[in-house]
């Protein structure tokens, strides 16, 4: 078979811990591929987000290189499209900040003298709505609680050597994130009930005041002869 | 006589006789010595060597029905013999190939390859065949069978169950890629491979059924499917189907205009598909887009997080 060649899995991963990656491993054979390490422990080469388009700038005047900016509960993800991802340089065009999208994209690390840069490149950028993004907040969370639980069952090893990473630090990101949903979910029920309820009432006020004010004849609904 | 025919000769009778200490070297001796230097026709070539070493070594006729290897039990670099039934056939993605997909048998699933150079009748979905003479071999970690010029395929009339074959399963996950061939498409009216331009690269210039349909990939963040989605599917996801596609068509006189739209309305949503599952491979029985009342879940994850 000549197309058998195994699609990099699209990992869930939240910008706090994505941005804190500093090390990638892999590419060392030809065709061999590169992973972004995080301080977790995840092995990423490609990724799936939904979250905001903050910003979308356009790097020099004509170069149809742009940067754009994808928060997500814990921070956000600094992203580069340009004529080498057609299809998301074309959503893109449409696209105005803000708004929320899905977005398939390559994780990359950049590295700039002494600095190392995480950030994406978007295969594909697509219009979203607030329960696609709850949904992945959610299953952010779990991943990165199942990745905290495996290093502290001691798994990970590399990670461990080279990061050491705050454990606490990235389960309290974990847990705010769902305490915040749990918080909009909450609002958003109480908020519909308001409006179940406030529709009753200004039913009933609309009731009241054309039988207050006699406009309807009742005597128009008589069925007769 | 190609190398890789008097090869494949050789290790089938190797295969069938090498429990009795013959040697490789041995029987291409004696198949040389047959086939080069007295010119005897190929298939009386093998025939007389499988006699003349059965007699050698003393074995009734009975004990040697050609040996039937399990699918279960198939090693990659080995010659083998498979009775199996073709469970589904998949678009070969090059020239090279006539076929490709799965065949089973009551052990287990495995990719097959026919090359288009192996030159064989055109196997069907359903029916079983004894492969003879097939190589295994392993590519990314996946065992293939190539059926070659080598191989013998004869239809049988035994009926084989397949293992697993319609295993259903459920997958939850966000629909990440969407695959070219897709959307509203041509397909040859001979062996549903795509048309370009009117030109099916098995059968030439052919009449072409349009058809709707999507090859994507669902990512659950663990693992992906090659997802399959027929017009139906398309259909009830995103309320476009086979005549609502060629309106949108015509009203841009572009068939492109089709997958763009799908794109829009697919791409980046998670959706829960119930189908079967080969490989990679979900061919999509019902879909439908995944918005679960995530209150309890998120719940229950912090109580387990301790907060």
């Amino acid at each position: 078979m000549i197309r058998t060649a195994r699609r990099e899995v699209a990992k869930r991963v939240f910008s706090k811990e994505f941005n804190a990656s500093k090390f990638k491993i892999g590419g060392e054979g030809e065709k061999e591929a590169v992973y972004v390490l995080t301080p977790l422990g995840l092995r990423c080469n490609r990724l799936f987000i939904v979250g905001v388009l903050l910003e979308k700038e356009e790097v020099k005047p004509d170069s149809d290189m742009w940067r754009i900016r994808i928060s997500d509960p814990t921070g956000a993800f600094l992203g580069f499209v340009s004529k080498f991802q057609p299809e998301a340089l074309e959503s893109l065009a449409d696209l105005n900040p803000p708004e929320i999208v899905a977005v398939t994209a390559k994780a990359k690390l950049l590295e700039r003298d002494d600095r190392v840069i995480p950030l994406i490149r978007p295969e594909t950028i697509n219009v979203s709505d607030f329960e696609t993004r709850d949904y992945w907040v959610l299953e952010t969370a779990k991943a990165t609680l199942k990745r905290i639980k495996a290093i502290e069952r001691g798994e990970e090893k590399l990670a461990i050597e080279k990061y050491n990473p705050n454990l606490e630090e990235f389960r309290m990101t974990a847990i705010q994130a769902l305490m915040k949903l749990k918080e909009e979910q909450s609002i958003l029920e109480k908020e519909e009930k308001t409006k179940e309820e406030e529709k009753d009432e200004e039913e009933e006020k609309d009731l009241g005041f054309e039988l207050d004010e006699e406009i309807v004849d009742l005597s128009d609904f008589e069925i007769g002869d | 006589m190609a190398e890789n025919r008097f090869q494949a000769i050789v290790e089938e009778i190797y295969e069938r006789f090498k429990s009795y200490g013959v040697s490789r070297k041995e029987i291409e001796n004696r198949l040389k010595l047959l086939l080069y230097e007295f010119k005897v026709p190929e298939e009386e070539a093998r025939r007389t060597i499988i006699n003349g070493l059965r007699k050698n070594y003393n074995i009734v006729k009975g004990d040697l029905k050609p040996s039937i290897t399990k699918i279960s039990e198939i090693e990659p670099n080995t010659w083998v013999s498979l009775k199996a039934k073709v469970v589904q056939l998949w678009e070969p993605n090059s020239p090279a190939i006539a076929q490709t997909g799965l065949i089973g048998d009551e052990t287990g699933i495995t990719r097959f390859v026919v090359w288009a150079k192996a030159n064989k009748k055109r196997l069907e979905e359903g029916k079983c065949y004894l492969f003879e003479r097939v190589v295994v071999d392993e590519f990314m970690g996946l065992k293939s069978v190539k059926v070659t010029s080598a191989s013998e395929v004869k239809e049988i009339d035994e009926p084989i169950e397949v293992k697993d074959e319609n295993a259903e399963v459920e997958v939850v996950g966000a629909l990440v890629s969407i695959q070219q061939n897709s959307g509203l498409i041509q397909v040859c009216k001979l062996c549903g491979r795509v048309v370009k331009a009117g030109v099916c690269v098995e059968h030439g210039k052919v009449e072409a059924n349009e058809v709707l349909r999507l090859k994507s990939v669902l990512d659950d963040g663990e693992r992906t499917y090659d997802l399959i989605l027929d017009e139906k599917i398309i259909n009830s996801l995103t309320g476009i189907g086979l005549r609502e596609a060629r309106k949108l068509a015509e009203e841009h006189l572009d068939r492109g205009v089709v997958l763009l739209e799908l794109k829009k309305r697919l791409l980046g949503k998670y959706l829960r598909v119930k189908g079967e599952l080969r490989f990679r491979t979900l061919n999509a029985k019902s879909a439908e887009f995944y918005k679960p009342r995530i209150i309890e879940e998120v719940e229950k994850v912090l109580e387990e997080a301790g907060a």
